[in-house]
């Protein structure tokens, strides 16, 4: 009986514990990478490589991503504040929610799909195939071999690929006033210019710096602590997506309290 | 000097995998290490090269304990170690020439020609001169182990560690790496531990044969005395005939 | 990697590099190619302004609020903002904030010192660096009305001790009639920030409520002569019943035309200086009424009241579409 009564809380309690020994886990294997930086003969030629995998190659999503933002958020911005409130204002939420909140946040998700998922799946392969052992035994160290060059691509283009997002779903915002609600150019830069500070530009980079730090960390977390074949492959991929999902949305709240 | 186990104690979790396994390789010699699936051969050779550290009991290679060695030692000690795996492990994103070459560029000083000088040299050993620029998807079962040897052997290594390298292949193939595993001995002079559960390619390759049991070593003798044991588990192993193994501890 | 691939990724962070910096820059309201300056102004009070404001000069945007930061003493407010570099600022500098809509938007507009004088200026100490003042905006109007029936309220109840008389009742009523009125405008312009339906309905009610309560003013105010004549408490009065005209006129604003909004706007003007002639006598003590008051800080009060006033009502005659177009934008 009282068993019954407490197996929510055990649940509960249950549940805290292994997301407290999770994150612990991250942070030791993400101090373990930050030690392996020191190679840097392992890891320098392989970053660009994957700037090239992780950043650019994933423009195209984030750039059609965030064009169909800005129509979107330019529709709606005219559709709530027809009458009462002025035109020019869909510049300024077009503008504003492009950048502190939509750019890096449909970015660092969409990329959560496609960067964080493919790198839990080629890690997780290399692990479960031994081609991680195989770099250990050919003296590679494979956090510097695999993870550093990942994480270093996420975190510098990230915040690049984010701000041409946000550039896109500006214009895209613009052009959509221009053709679909009659404003005028002039209106929408007013709007633009209105409230924005310079400090909008570093947030969204900060933003996004940390959501590329979560989505290669966590990706290489989980690929490379996978176990058990095709499927262990399947539910690393899955966990990272989910819990990179997660933590951006989490990192989201928490900038917006202590930045804004 | 040689590589030693010295009475390797290894768990993961519950699941007790050695027991107080201990042997020790000979220079120069070919050890071959028998067990049934699951009984804890590879886990053991990774103990050789350090991809695991026992729970008790030590590793010696050269004369060195592997739990002391700082890591930068440890990658000196491992290029002296060539590792093939069971399944080859080939980096799937990478040519069989970028494979091979993988070890070479690592130990550094060598000029991009050399690498490829040796790249062919290592390919030509285990008869893949030419194909050095597929992909290991591109390749057989037969084909992709033989590249593991060649990545193995690429630097020059003194001990040469093969984990299962004939299990799953055709008689045919099968034949061809074990005459690879003899001639690597004596062309190349390495001293060679090779897991398998095929009692007949072990007396061909094996100087010595050992056999796991149960997390220890239950039998060690050249393949002569591993022929004449009465042993009933070893005799049961060998003849295939499990109702011989059937004792309890 | 080859050659295309290297070639993209330095496109995109290049890309990326331009659309940050030249963005950054650009919605900052830097104008490229030309040369700008650096100018700081001081104030008591910044109001609503924030930092990428418009400057304004004639009505012309010629740059962007910078920065906004207190001083270090805390005693002004320091605002730095960027011009064009050949802009010939006119004789006798100052800066004065005001709202630039009623969308809580404002700006800055650098004018000679002669347009408003008297606004209150901070005064600077460092040479290059302008004197500012802020207009207040039109829920300060309201405020401000409501402060002089408060005001009113304190003289009548002392009238009430001193003469016990019916007028004092009759005058008493008269400030709670304003008061009424002073509230409605209020509401008024709470009303005007959520939504703009009935407004004219309302500024109808209010003028019409203002009205009435100024007649009843004139009829006290002929019995407090009647009553009171020759005594300084009947033009103090007589000042108060001004104050209250004044009122009726500007919420007359609130649907004039230009043209009327410059003649109410005159009128208020010279109805102000003769408030302001009689505080400076109360304040200088002549008279019961300036006995009463002496000591009581009411003359203070009231005196800042009117300076307000005054400040407000130039700057309506200047922009009257700042405050009483409807369709502001
Ligand atoms: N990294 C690991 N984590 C947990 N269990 C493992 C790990 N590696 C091996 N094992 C377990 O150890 C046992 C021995 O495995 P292994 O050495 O691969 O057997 P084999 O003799 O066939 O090579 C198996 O039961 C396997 O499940
Ligand atoms: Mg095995």
């Amino acid at each position: 009986m009282t068993e019954r009564l407490l197996a929510p809380f055990t649940a509960i309690g249950r549940a805290a514990l292994s997301l407290a020994s999770g994150i612990g886990r991250w942070g030791v294997f993400a101090g373990d990478t930050v030690r392996s930086l020191r190679h840097v003969d392992v890891w320098g030629r392989l970053l660009l490589e994957q700037m090239s995998r992780i950043g650019a190659d994933s423009v195209p999503i984030a750039l059609f991503i965030s064009t169909f933002t800005g129509v979107v958020l330019a529709l709606q911005a005219s559709y709530t504040f027809t009458g009462a409130i002025p035109m020019y204002f869909v510049g300024v939420l077009v503008g504003k929610t492009m950048m502190l909140e939509l750019g890096p946040v449909l970015t660092g998700l969409a990329l959560s799909g496609r960067v964080g998922a493919n790198i839990a799946a080629e890690l997780g392969t290399m692990r479960v195939t031994e081609q991680v052992d195989a770099l250990e035994t050919m003296a590679y160290p494979p956090l510097a071999y695999l993870v550093a060059p990942r994480v270093l691509a996420g975190i510098i283009m990230f915040p690049i690929v984010t701000v041409l997002a946000v550039g896109i779903g500006v214009v895209s915002g613009w052009l959509t006033s221009l053709q679909l609600l009659d404003m005028s150019t002039a209106e929408f830069l007013r709007g633009l210019t209105l409230f924005f500070r310079p400090f909008d530009v570093v947030f969204t980079v900060i933003k996004a710096t940390s959501f590329g730090l979560i989505v290669t960390s966590i990706g290489c977390y989980f690929g490379f602590h996978t176990r058990g074949g095709a499927a262990g492959v399947g539910q690393s991929t899955t966990r990272a997506v989910v819990a990179s999902s997660m933590v951006i949305l989490v990192l989201d709240a928490f900038w917006a309290v202590v930045l804004l | 000097m040689s590589i030693i186990l010295d009475d390797v104690y290894k768990a993961f979790g519950p699941h007790e995998v050695l027991r107080g396994f201990s042997l020790e390789v000979r220079d120069g010699e070919t050890l071959v290490v028998l067990g049934e699936s699951g009984s804890g051969k590879s886990v053991a050779l990774k103990h050789m090269v350090g991809l695991f550290s026992a729970d008790r009991g030590e590793v010696w290679v050269d004369g060195r304990k592997l739990r002391d060695l700082p890591t930068e030692e440890l990658y000196e000690l491992r290029r002296g170690i060539g590792y093939v795996f069971q399944f080859a492990a080939l980096f799937d994103s990478m040519t069989l020439e970028q494979n091979v070459g993988m070890g070479l560029r690592r130990i550094g000083g060598l000029s991009e020609q050399e690498i490829a000088k040796r790249v062919e040299e290592c390919l030509a050993v285990v008869d893949l001169d030419g194909l050095g620029a597929r992909y290991p998807a591109e390749l057989s079962g037969g084909q992709r182990k033989r590249t593991g040897i060649a990545r193995a052997i690429a630097a020059r290594p003194k001990y040469l560690l093969y984990d299962e390298p004939t299990t799953g292949l055709d008689p045919v193939t099968k034949a061809v790496i074990d005459q690879l595993i003899l001639r690597m001995k004596k062309e190349l002079g390495v001293t060679g531990v090779v897991i398998t559960h095929d009692v007949d390619s072990a007396c061909l390759v094996g100087d010595r044969i050992a056999m796991l049991y149960r997390g220890r070593r239950r039998f060690l003798g050249t393949p002569d005395e591993l022929k004449a044991t009465v042993d009933p588990v070893v005799k049961g192993f060998i003849e295939g005939r499990p109702e011989l193994m059937e004792e309890t501890e | 990697m080859n050659r295309m691939r290297e070639a993209w990724l330095g496109l995109v962070i290049v890309g990326a590099i331009v659309v940050a910096v030249v963005g950054t820059l650009w919605l900052e309201g830097s104008s490229f190619g030309q040369s700008q300056r650096d100018m700081e102004a001081v104030f008591e009070e910044v109001g609503l302004i924030r930092p990428g404001n418009p400057i304004k000069l004639r009505g012309v945007e010629v740059g962007r609020v910078q920065e906004v930061s207190v001083d270090s003493g805390g005693a002004v407010v320091r605002l730095s903002f960027r011009v064009d570099e050949d802009l010939v600022l006119p004789e006798d500098a100052v800066v004065i904030l005001s709202p630039e809509s009623m969308f809580g938007d404002w700006q800055a507009e650098i004018v000679p010192r002669s347009r408003f004088p008297a606004v209150a200026y901070a005064q600077p100490w460092e040479p290059g660096v302008l004197p500012g003042g802020a207009l207040p905006d039109i829920s300060e109007l309201t405020h401000t009305a409501d402060q002089i029936a408060v005001n009113l309220g304190v003289l009548t109840d002392r009238m009430g001790i001193a003469f016990s008389d019916e007028t004092a009742r009759n005058v008493a009523s008269m400030i709670d009639n304003i008061e009424a009125v002073t509230q409605r405008l209020s509401a008024l312009v709470t009303q005007q920030a959520d939504s703009f339906t009935g407004v004219t309905e309302r500024v109808q009610m209010a003028v019409d409520g203002i009205g009435s309560a100024a007649d009843q003013a004139t009829a006290t105010l002929e019995r407090v002569d009647e009553l009171l004549a020759q005594d300084d408490v009947a033009s103090t009065l007589e000042d108060m019943a001004v104050i209250a005209a004044n009122m009726r006129d500007l919420s007359g604003d609130l649907q004039g035309t230009n043209a009327e909004i410059r003649q109410t706007a005159a009128r208020a003007d010279s109805a102000f200086a003769r408030a302001d002639a009689i505080l400076t006598r109360m304040a200088a003590g002549e008279g019961t009424m300036g006995r009463v008051l002496e000591n009581e800080g009411i003359a203070d009060d009231l005196q800042a009241t009117v300076v307000e006033l005054k400040v407000l009502l130039t700057d309506i005659r200047e922009n009257p579409r700042r405050y009483f177009s409807l369709s502001i934008f």
